[in-house]
């Protein structure tokens, strides 16, 4: 038989049983979507996380006066007071470079009566060049002096909220930060201060940059009421080799008092644990699969059986075992490419609509102003490489085949005398 | 006349079986061979089951002229449904040989036996036996594209031998909305299509009322005597038996009598 008649046989007879066809198809879409997903996103995620990776200085720590050390247990402790004598001291350590306090706490900012919640930090700016090697600036900008105690540097999602065609805060401007806080006897009370918006960062990928604002040291204790305790340390080292050094030696001095944190090693193990996630998921969407091709060989299997008179009429006028068995195969192929299509395409389209919702402001989890945040799925749109897609398709096509071999089998081992008997 | 030029037809195109694929140990050629187109020789069929040992078939022998119009008639369970799944290859016997055109189909492999049903052997099934999803016309072109004829040349043989048989306006319409007779009308194209040695009938009519069977009858006895077509119709009934060339009644597996009418 020409490959050609063979292909419209098989056509006809998927045709016939729409309904059959059109679920074992939705069988394969479903575990094809699934899997393309997936890939997309860990892609994606695993994209981003390296980008953040990239944008972190990796000779860089943070140190917390609460319990945040990923690395550590939790403990029973006192917290550290970190004030400038336990800023000097670590100064002071072999392999440290420089210690840059920072303030941290959120506010309230009106810009032309607009008002939004925003995290402010409060360090010396000149340093952020330190921490985040990458950041750059929108045109205008200039980076404030450390003593400036009126600037203030503006994050992009800050300055240029998403959704929004407006920019909500331009360089130059006046920004009024508010604080409220509570006194001594419990009374609500606001501190409001003046800025004038000296820079404005790019995206950088990194939502507690893009989401936060900085200004000075001095402003920022003043604002925030935080009478010099400050909330964490950055701790720069000679290099990235020194960190486990100086974490030790930070250890030894202060014990479980204080949070230490690596960003880069925080960001690795992020990654690590994305993968694992990913792979988890992947195997879930690969079982899903595995239950299209169990539908497929249901649906063909059931389908040699309804069609036994029809098989035995072919071999009755000739047809070859190997013409039979290619008939059931084509139609499994058939399956498994239409499933794997549809699925391919539905897993974009649904990659891409599962990031599209707004995304979350970072949450305040971290040591100082800028560690890594938590970070929602729509922080890292979804990368579908072309490979990726292909190695989907293939492996969908190849389950859909391997399924249709035994029905196929089957069909093409039946008796022509027995088939003809069926009734 | 327009259907005994199409019988005649691509013979050369279409035996491929007792061309290059046959060697000649499995051929008989003698003069006989020439004149015969079926032999049975000593052919048995024997099932054992946990019932027991079943005979179904015990030593037949009987040969068909090219041409002839044989019907076999006997009771249920007489073998003669085994006999004809015999001639046919749809079975291999226990015992004994079958000669289709000095070929002994039997010697041939499994793949060889299935291009020799295709080439040599047109069935016409008392359910008819067509593929309902499909047109009549893919239904009769199948036995064509099986074979690998080109698309153009099957559709246009199918579409002749529809004509001559009167339902040529039926081809792109699906068999269950034919009626019996028109369905096995479709069902005798599709065994015609690839121009075969013998046409073999399993009860042709049984599923038909009296007036159509007849009407079918009639149209395999012209495809017989006007067309000089080989068939071996298996019957039930008498009549029609006495209609035909020549009866062989089976009983107990056992050629009980060949008459020529």
């Amino acid at each position: 038989m020409n490959p050609s008649d063979i292909f419209s046989l098989a056509y006809d007879a998927l045709v016939d049983r729409k309904v059959r066809t059109v679920l074992t198809v939705m069988m394969v879409v479903l575990g094809a979507s699934l899997v393309v997903v997936i890939d997309g996103l860990s892609a994606g995620q695993a994209a981003f996380l390296a980008q953040q990776l990239d944008s972190l200085a990796t000779n860089i720590m943070y140190i917390s006066s609460g319990q945040h050390s990923y690395h550590g247990d939790a403990s029973s402790s006192a917290s550290l007071i970190i004030n400038s004598a336990v800023v000097n001291k670590i100064r002071g350590l072999p392999d440290v470079t420089d210690v840059v306090p920072e303030y941290s706490g959120g506010v309230t900012i009106d810009s032309y009566g607009n008002i939004q919640h925003v995290s402010v930090t409060g360090m010396d700016p000149t340093k952020i060049t330190d921490m985040l090697p990458n950041v750059q600036y929108v045109e205008g900008s200039t980076l404030p002096a450390a003593s400036d105690r009126t600037a203030v540097v503006v994050g992009d999602s800050i300055a240029n909220p998403p959704g929004s065609t407006t920019p909500f805060v331009t360089v130059g401007q006046t920004l009024t930060l508010t604080y409220t806080y509570a006194d001594s006897s419990g009374k609500q009370e606001q501190e409001q201060r003046s800025f004038i918006v000296d820079a404005v960062m790019k995206p950088s990928g990194n939502q507690r940059i893009d989401n936060g604002l900085i200004i000075n040291t001095d402003a920022a204790n003043q604002l925030l009421h935080k009478s010099g305790r400050y909330d964490s340390l950055m701790v720069q080292t000679t290099d990235d080799t020194a960190i486990s050094a100086v974490q030790q030696e930070l250890t030894n001095l202060y014990g479980k008092s204080m949070g230490i944190m690596v960003p880069a090693a925080f960001i690795a193990v992020r990654q690590q644990t994305a993968e694992g996630n990913a792979m988890f998921v992947e195997m879930i969407g690969l079982i899903a699969l595995i239950v299209g091709a169990v539908g497929i060989v249901t649906t063909l299997y059931n389908s040699v059986n309804e069609r036994v008179r029809e098989i035995g009429t072919m071999k009755a006028i000739g047809a070859q075992n190997s013409s039979i068995m290619a008939l059931f195969l084509v139609e499994a192929a058939m399956i498994g490419i239409l499933g794997a299509s549809t699925g391919l395409g539905i897993g974009v389209l649904g990659g891409y609509a599962m990031t599209s919702f707004p995304s979350q402001p970072a949450g305040h989890g971290g040591p100082g102003g800028f560690g890594p945040a938590t970070q929602s799925i729509s922080s890292f749109p979804p990368i579908f490489l072309p490979l990726d897609l292909a190695k989907v398709w293939l492996l969908s096509v190849a389950l859909a085949l391997m399924a249709g071999i035994f029905p196929a089998w089957k069909a093409s081992r039946l008796s022509p005398m027995v088939a003809l008997r069926r009734e | 006349m327009r259907l005994v030029g199409l019988l005649n037809r691509d013979k050369s195109g279409m035996r491929h079986i007792s061309g290059t694929m046959v060697s000649e140990s499995v051929r008989t050629e003698s003069k006989e061979s020439s004149t015969t187109a079926l032999t049975v020789s000593n052919l048995s069929k024997i099932y054992d089951s946990t019932a027991g040992r079943v005979i179904a078939l015990d030593k037949i022998n009987f040969s068909v002229k090219k041409g002839e119009f044989v019907s076999i008639v006997g009771p249920s369970g007489s073998g003669k449904s085994t006999l004809l799944n015999m001639i046919g290859a749809l079975d291999r016997p226990t015992m004994g040989n079958v000669y289709i055109n000095g070929i002994d189909i039997f010697s041939l492999d499994d793949s060889m036996i299935a291009t020799m049903r295709n080439n040599l052997i047109g069935f016409i099934f008392q359910s008819f036996n067509l593929i309902n999803r499909t047109t009549v016309l893919k239904n009769v072109k199948l036995p064509g594209t099986i074979s690998g004829m080109s698309t153009g040349k099957s559709h246009e043989r199918a579409m002749k031998i529809l004509e001559a048989l009167g339902i040529g306006d039926k081809a792109n319409q699906k068999p269950v909305n034919l009626s019996g007779g028109q369905q096995q009308r479709v069902a005798i194209a599709r065994a015609l299509v690839n121009n075969p040695t013998i046409v073999l009938a399993d009860e042709p009519t049984g599923n038909l009322d009296t007036k159509t069977g007849e009407d079918v009858f009639d149209m395999l006895k012209t495809l017989s005597h006007k067309y000089r077509r080989t068939i071996i119709m298996v019957t039930h009934n008498p009549e029609l038996a006495e209609s035909t060339d020549r009866s062989i009644s089976i009983r107990d597996g056992r050629i009980e009598k060949d008459v020529t009418n």
